[in-house]
Parts: C-alpha cells; structure tokens; sequence
C-alpha cells in the first residue's frame, strides 16, 4: 500500500482551519503562522505515514448519503419519542464486518450510529455489535449499504465473506452469543 | 428578531433542564454521561443562537470549546470515572 | 423573505432538540436515550446552524458554524458508541419489549 506524508498538504489543511476559526481576522495570521508550523511539525512527528486516503468523489457520494441518512434518522428517533405509543421494539444485533482497515471500522461505526434505529455499541473481532430501536428495520441491507459507500470513500474493496447479521438473544458479559 | 432568536435559545435551554430530569433520576452511573452528550449538543446550539442575538462573536469560540470538551469528557468518563460493580444490574422495567 | 425561512430552520431545530429530551425522558434504557440524544440533537443542531447560516455576515462564519457542527457530529458518534460499549461490557441490560 502507497505511504503518504506530505507536509505541505497537512500545513494548507490546518492554515485553513485557523482562518476559519479566527473567521478570517488578518491580525490573526501573527499567531497563526507559527501555530500552522507547530501543528504541522507535531503532526509529522504524531503520524509521519498514513497509508490511507479520501477518494473526492467516493467522499462526495458519502457526505450526500451521510446527510440524507442522518436527516431521517433524526426523524425516525424523534417520532417514536414523541408518539403517545411510543413504537419501540429494541434488539441487539452482531453484524460481521466486510471492512478491514480499522479507520474504515471507525468511520463505518459512527455512521451507524447517525443511521435510523442503529446505535454501534462495541467491537468483537471481526464483527461490530449494536443496538436497533426497532427489529422490523432492514437493519442488514442498511449496514452492507454503509459499508459499501465507506469502502468507495477510501477505495477500498470488500471482503468477500461477512456482510451478515445475527440476533443476539442471550448477552452476557457485553458478549454476544 | 433578536428577541425570537433569543427566545429559541430559551427554549433550548428548557430541554436542557428536562434533560437533566432523566440524569437526575436516572438509575445507572451511564445516563450521567447523557448530560454530557446534553450539554454538548444543546450547549453549542444555544452559544450559537446567543452570538448572532447579542452580536458577540467570541461566542462562536466558546461553542467551538464545547463541541471538543464534550468529546474530552466523555472518553475521560468511560475510562477513568466510571467503575461499574461486578454486580451491577441494568435497569428493569 | 430570508428571515422568515431562517426562523422557520430554527424553529424545526428546536423542535428536534425538543424530541430528543422528550426521548431521554421517556425513553426505557440508556441505550435507547442514547438514540434519542445523538440523532434528534445532533439534526437539531444542523437546523439551527442552517437557519444561522443565512442570517450571517461572511461566508467565514458559516464555514466556522459548520465546523463545529462536524466536530459536534464526530464527538456525539463517538461518545454514544464509548458509552453504549462501557454499558455492555457492565452487563447493563438492554429493555425487551414484552410479548
């Protein structure tokens, strides 16, 4: 896998960062200037490599699925707190991951969790458990749906096994059997 | 239109309070952490609303230290605050 | 005319904010009040920050509202998960609803 460093890409990232945090005070820059270095130096030292990288289309298509998804997620929650009946059925699921680099897992885990009825709730080897507000969700075709846009942002591709969901209906010990 | 602006952080800051309610009652040391989750969110929401009412930007910066002290509290109270009894039982109902 | 749409944003806003405390509220378990808090908030959030961003006075502060709603976003994502994860791993039960 290409290893990447790139100083100067680092340094525009967090110049950027500081003119929209000073919101674009020229006087800022006095202070910004040494900061940016600072920043970028400490950022070489933390994480010289980083052998991942953002596809800007793949990131496109994600952003868009991100705000949509979370938009009716938000709105799924909000209904069944506030209905009278308060229409909730929860479970707690084991999905096996089909992604394997662990920032893909990371970013796949929090997506979840602004998803419809999907709350990530922990890592077990190989698979992700979580917690469903309501079991009749399509919970299975959300999940393989998430992975595949998170492996298009990174250009990744998929491993072939996995992609399945099981019930969990005895936990003990945070295990999932 | 200050006033409505103003009147919108105030109602935000109402479902802080009943927010607060549930981690008041709440039986488990993990619906503590909600208020947390609570004034983060909400928190950011309301600095937000107040800097363009009453046109102080600084504001702006006291939310942006919210958002990232949010983050910051709530890894420091699963890894060091919270020490969960052996026994410790969910809550039934 | 803008005003009035960036009220109305910010009046939505609230209303998820207010959803999601009535869900801490009534909701059984703190996985499920967990739900409540990271998604209505979060969207609540995004609403109040879609309805400043109209009424602002540079583009630099939209993008500095939106970057702080990212860092919101990213805190609240993983702050659910951590919580959710020490829960489980202490044997805090999920509710069942009963059949």
């Amino acid at each position: 896998m290409r290893r990447h460093t790139r100083p100067l890409e680092r340094a525009v990232v967090f110049a950027v960062v500081w003119w929209v945090v000073a919101e674009a005070d020229p006087e800022g820059w006095v202070f910004g200037i040494p900061f940016v270095g600072l920043a970028t130096v400490a950022s070489l030292k933390l994480t010289p490599t980083r052998s991942w990288r953002i596809r800007p289309a793949g990131a496109l298509r994600y952003a868009w699925y991100f705000v949509h998804q979370s938009v009716m997620g938000g709105i799924d929650v909000a209904l069944r707190a506030i209905k009278p009946s308060m229409p909730i059925d929860p479970m707690i699921f084991r999905y096996r991951m089909r992604l394997v680099p662990e920032h893909a897992r990371v970013l796949f885990a929090d997506t979840v969790s602004l998803l419809p009825g999907t709350l990530s709730t922990g890592f077990e080897g190989d698979s992700m458990t979580l917690h469903v507000l309501d079991r009749e969700l399509p919970v299975e075709q959300s999940l393989r749906d998430v992975e595949r846009r998170v492996a298009d942002l990174f250009g990744l591709t998929l491993s072939a096994e996995g992609g399945n969901l099981l019930a969990c209906e005895n936990i003990t010990g945070g295990e999932c059997r | 239109m200050k006033v409505v602006l103003v009147g919108f952080a105030s109602v935000l800051m109402l479902t802080v309070i009943a927010g607060l309610i549930r981690v008041e009652r709440g039986p488990n040391p993990a619906d503590r952490m909600l208020a947390a989750q609570l004034f983060g969110t909400t928190g950011v929401a309301i600095l937000l609303l107040l800097a363009e009412a009453m046109e102080i930007p600084a504001l702006r910066d006291v939310a942006l230290v919210f958002a990232l002290l949010a983050a910051m509290a709530a890894v420091a109270f699963v890894k060091r605050a919270w020490h969960p009894g052996p026994h410790e039982k969910g809550e039934s109902s | 005319m803008t005003e009035w749409i960036s009220l109305a944003l910010i009046a939505v806003g609230a209303f998820f904010f207010l959803a999601g405390s009535t869900g801490v509220l009534r909701f059984p378990d703190v996985y499920t009040r967990l739900h409540a808090l990271t998604k209505a908030d979060n969207l609540g959030l995004g609403f109040v920050v879609l309805g400043l961003a109209l009424r602002a006075d540079s583009v630099v502060v939209v993008l500095k509202m939106l970057l702080i709603w990212a860092l919101v976003i990213v805190a609240g994502a993983t702050a659910s998960h951590l919580v959710a994860e020490a829960a489980r791993t202490s044997n805090v039960a999920p509710w069942r609803k009963r059949s």
